[in-house]
């Protein structure tokens, strides 16, 4: 009877794992990334967007168990496309009795989370335990420079992507490569170096820097004001591939 | 494609080609119907008459490179009726569209296998035998006559090669049946030519992955041609078909007809989708032409492969290819009295209608039956029915009564003879009688139009009405008849809140699963004046314009005059959850009893197709969509004239989502500079 802040139910998402999938956006984040490309995700509270169309309330509160009951009658179209559900967000394991509640109702559907790591250790392990895959990003190495580009130390983070690296859980690590942020070689071998020769990753999932990542913030009545040029974006999968890792551009 | 049909299609695309065409002023050709008149002839002796003159005014124009001739020189076919005479066939007669046999589909088999001169002694031996009345003599010798017509068009073709194979091949056709790959599809492009000639239109191209394949086999195998040759082949035969298109207009520029189908299972259980289809699929994704257009028959245990190669080529944008459900569409026909063998081997007309090659004389679009336009009409005894089941009877006696309206329009109905179109059907000859009088099954198809916005004007009513008791029937007669004006909020609730056709929700599904077995009830009773039977069908054709905009504002909170979906499609105005939802609530009908056709319309982004994984989970809904019994879907790329049209009216595409990066939008609701970019992205195809 978990209660949770979702912002969006895409079906048909794509991008969020594998076959025929519904993703849930929750809403709410810990973290600050600069290049946000959903700045209605980061309040864990309703917010109004302003849009052409009008007004309209982004965010909205949901039973756990009723929305994997909702999840629950399209069993069939998940097996069928080899597919299941995604939590994506925002940050799924910010919102951690919520997110276990709705993976344990819904468990015989293909359960993917969606996560930045950034969590206590416990809920990390407790939410992976149930998952069939997890999607983790990876997003800076350097510890100044990801807390200058997210708000955050990544301590937390690499100490989850450690674990999850040990625990043998299926995983893919995504990496948005954001234009002198993250996209230098200095990086990117880094997180080659940590994903080279575990077994479970998956693929490695390149997402390049968008120019569209700013179109949601004056909606929201903020100004997007990228410290980063948007035309140097370096995008190579050579890194990973030389090193045996699976790796491809989304 | 080889450096040969790339010039070729540069040609063509270049439409200088197009210089060679003459109007029938230019070639004195432009009062036939009078001199006719004169004469006295007969319908079936000016068909004739009219086709020998056209192709001896033919000049044969071989493009540098062409290897499959023949080129539309006369840009019309001339007027066979003068005013007069239309007005008093007119004055006794139905007249289906422009009175010419059409949407049918032909027979090129049997005359590609055996030959013109075998099929010229074919009619001459019937005309030597007894029995045969003056109307019998006088189709076989229109028909004895077209031949020969089309065998002079030949030579001058042969003439004008030279010495080449082209030129041996045409000697060859002029006569004999096919042996090669060359030949087959040679005589096969005269005869689809030959009955655009005639006047016929919307000549679809039937199963041409089946009844091609002995030719392309045989040629593969006895070394005659490599894999790849014989492809070239296929794909210039493709290419041709674009060379005279524009002058096959339907209700619209590309609205030709010109189909085809391939894959398919045999009544036997064999597998039929082969080397050739995949050519086929290969084919029009080279050369990115609107024709011919492509249909794919699948069924459960279709292989992903198929669907796969079929969502490479729904990336391009060009519309097609349109799937159709052997495991519906079949039983669906037999139902309707087909018979097995004849209901395996269907195809798919000019658009979307389930049609029998070879034996069938259906007219599968002959009318239009608005399904909105019955709600709406039956709202006015709202305060009669004491609940929602006693309205649907209401509904159900009133889509009868225009049903019946519609029967009784079709009363002598009568065709222009279509000599050559007979050659190519079953059994002309035998029976000595034209094509255009009847053949094995003479069905007529009803699209049945507004299905949506019927569905979801009864669930308002039945929501709000008889369960809610929100407003009375007074208040909604009133304000449908003022189109809304003062009834803001009670437009709002029918509009925006009420369940509708579309979002997986049963409340509404339960109603269109019920209204469609109203509708194909309804028709089950009608028997045609040829003894056909009736078929309901999901088509719209263009009467999703024509039934919208006399009608006036709808239960389902629509506007008076606004559009209503086109075929088988939710709402224009209704918020989508998704593909997956508009599938599941699309396949809850029995489809098989609307099998006259009518597809779901699903449109993408073409940035979902950036990867080659993301085109395998479009090829895994589509057969999401077979495997949970849909009968047909069609599947749009989102274009740029489709966006450009959206900025100008946002009102009429609220449903339209592009990806714009990691998240999807509704492109009405994103700021100009990023519609803009979305644009300018969509104009560089992926």
């Amino acid at each position: 009877m978990k209660k949770g802040i979702i912002f969006s139910i895409e079906e048909f998402g794509i991008n969020d794992g594998p076959g025929i999938r519904t993703v849930i956006f929750l809403k709410g984040c810990p973290l600050r990334c600069v290049w946000c490309h959903n700045p209605e995700s980061i309040s864990f509270e309703p917010q109004y967007l302003e849009k052409k169309s009008g007004r309209s309330l982004c965010g909205y509160s949901v039973d756990a168990t009723e929305l994997a009951q909702k999840m629950l009658k399209n069993k069939i179209i998940f097996e069928m496309g080899n597919g299941g559900v995604t939590l994506s967000g925002g940050e799924p394991l910010a919102q951690p009795g919520f997110t276990a509640e709705f993976l344990e109702q819904v468990a015989p559907v293909h359960r993917v989370v969606e996560t930045s790591g950034m969590a206590p250790a416990s809920v990390f392990r407790e939410i992976v335990g149930l998952t069939d895959l997890t999607l983790i990003d990876v997003k800076q190495m350097n510890p100044e420079k990801h807390r200058q580009y997210t708000g955050a130390s990544n301590r937390q983070i690499l100490e989850n992507i450690g674990w999850l690296c040990a625990s043998g859980k299926p995983f893919v690590a995504r990496i948005p490569l954001i234009p002198g942020v993250n996209d230098d070689d200095e990086n990117l071998q880094a997180i080659q170096a940590m994903f080279k020769g575990v077994p479970s990753l998956q693929r490695i999932e390149l997402m390049p820097y968008n120019k569209f990542a700013g179109a949601k913030y004056p909606m929201l009545g903020r100004e997007y004001n990228p410290p980063f040029d948007l035309q140097s974006l370096h995008v190579t999968t050579d890194i990973f591939k030389n090193n045996n890792i699976n790796a491809i551009v989304l | 494609m080889n450096q040969r049909l790339a010039a070729l299609r540069e040609l063509i695309m270049d439409k200088q080609y197009r210089t060679c065409r003459r109007s029938l002023e230019e070639l004195g050709i432009d009062r036939l119907n009078e001199t006719f008149a004169k004469q006295g002839l007969s319908p079936v002796e000016r068909v004739t008459a009219c086709l020998e003159t056209l192709f001896e005014k033919e000049t044969p124009v071989i493009l540098p490179g062409e290897r499959i001739v023949f080129t539309r020189t006369v840009d019309q076919v001339p007027e066979l009726f003068t005013e007069q005479e239309w007005a008093e066939i007119r004055g006794k007669h139905y007249l289906h569209e422009r009175g010419y046999v059409c949407n049918i589909s032909p027979d090129y088999e049997t005359t590609i296998r055996k030959g013109l001169a075998a099929r010229k002694q074919e009619v001459i031996d019937k005309l030597n035998t007894k029995g045969n009345d003056a109307e019998a003599v006088e189709f076989l010798q229109s028909v004895k006559r077209s031949i020969e017509a089309i065998q002079r068009l030949i030579e001058r073709y042969a003439l004008e090669q030279g010495e080449n194979e082209t030129a041996a091949v045409l000697r060859r056709i002029k006569t004999d049946g096919a042996k090669t790959l060359h030949e087959a599809l040679q005589l096969l492009r005269i005869l689809h030519y030959a009955l655009w000639a005639s006047g016929n239109y919307h000549n679809t191209l039937g199963r041409f992955d089946q009844y091609i394949y002995p030719y392309y086999q045989g040629d593969i195998q006895s070394g005659r041609l490599t894999p790849e040759e014989a492809f070239d082949l296929v794909e210039e035969f493709f290419l041709v078909c674009n060379k005279d298109s524009d002058l096959y207009p339907g209700m619209q520029q590309g609205d030709n007809g010109q189909s085809l189908v391939l894959g398919g299972r045999s009544a036997s259980g064999e597998y039929l989708f082969n080397d050739l289809s995949k050519d086929c699929l290969r084919a029009s994704y080279e050369l990115n032409m609107i024709d011919p257009k492509i249909n794919i028959r699948v069924d459960k245990d279709t292989p992903m492969e198929v669907y796969e190669m079929g969502s490479e080529l729904t990336k391009i944008g060009l519309g097609f290819p349109q799937y159709s459900n052997d495991d519906v569409v079949i039983p669906g026909l037999i139902r309707k009295g087909y018979a097995e063998e004849d209901a395996h081997n269907y195809v798919v007309a000019a658009c979307w209608e389930f049609i029998i090659p070879k034996v069938a004389m259906d007219i599968p679009n002959i009318d239009g039956l608005s399904l909105i336009a019955c709600v709406q009409n039956s709202v006015a005894k709202l305060q009669d029915c004491p609940d929602f089941q006693t309205f649907m009877q209401v509904v159900e006696a009133e889509i009868k009564s225009r049903f019946e309206a519609i029967c009784a329009k079709h009363k002598n109905l009568w065709m222009i003879p279509a000599p050559v179109m007979s050659l190519l059907m079953d059994g002309t000859i035998e029976r000595g009688r034209d094509i255009s009088l009847g053949a094995k099954y003479n069905n007529y198809g009803i699209h049945g139009t507004g299905i949506a916005s019927a569905v979801d004007s009864l669930a308002a009513i039945k929501k709000y009405y008889f369960e809610e008791k929100t407003f009375s029937a007074d208040e909604l007669q009133d304000a449908l008849k003022t189109n809304f004006e003062g009834y803001a909020e009670l437009r709002d609730r029918l509009r925006n809140q009420a369940p509708k056709m579309g979002q997986d929700d049963d409340f509404a599904d339960a109603i269109a699963v019920d209204l469609l077995a109203r509708f194909d009830q309804v028709l089950q009773g009608g028997v045609n004046e040829r003894g056909g039977i009736y078929r309901a069908g999901t088509g719209t054709a263009m009467y999703y314009v024509w039934h919208a905009t006399p009608l006036g504002a709808t239960p389902d909170g629509r506007d008076a005059g606004e559009f209503i979906p086109a075929n088988y499609s939710p709402s224009l105005f209704i918020r989508q959850q998704g593909p997956v939802s508009v599938i599941k609530s699309f396949t809850k009908p029995d489809l098989q009893r609307v099998i006259n056709g009518g597809p779901l319309t699903l449109e993408f982004d073409q940035s979902i197709f950036k990867s080659k994984e993301n085109v395998s989970k479009l090829a895994t809904l589509v057969q999401i969509y077979i495997l949970l019994g849909g009968h047909q879907l069609q599947l749009n790329t989102v274009s740029r004239e489709k966006l450009l049209d959206a900025k100008k009216h946002p009102e009429n595409y609220r449903n339209l989502i592009v990806r714009v990066w990691g998240w999807s939008g509704y492109f009405v609701e994103l700021d100009e500079c990023y519609q803009d970019h979305v644009l300018n992205r969509i104009s560089f195809r992926v």
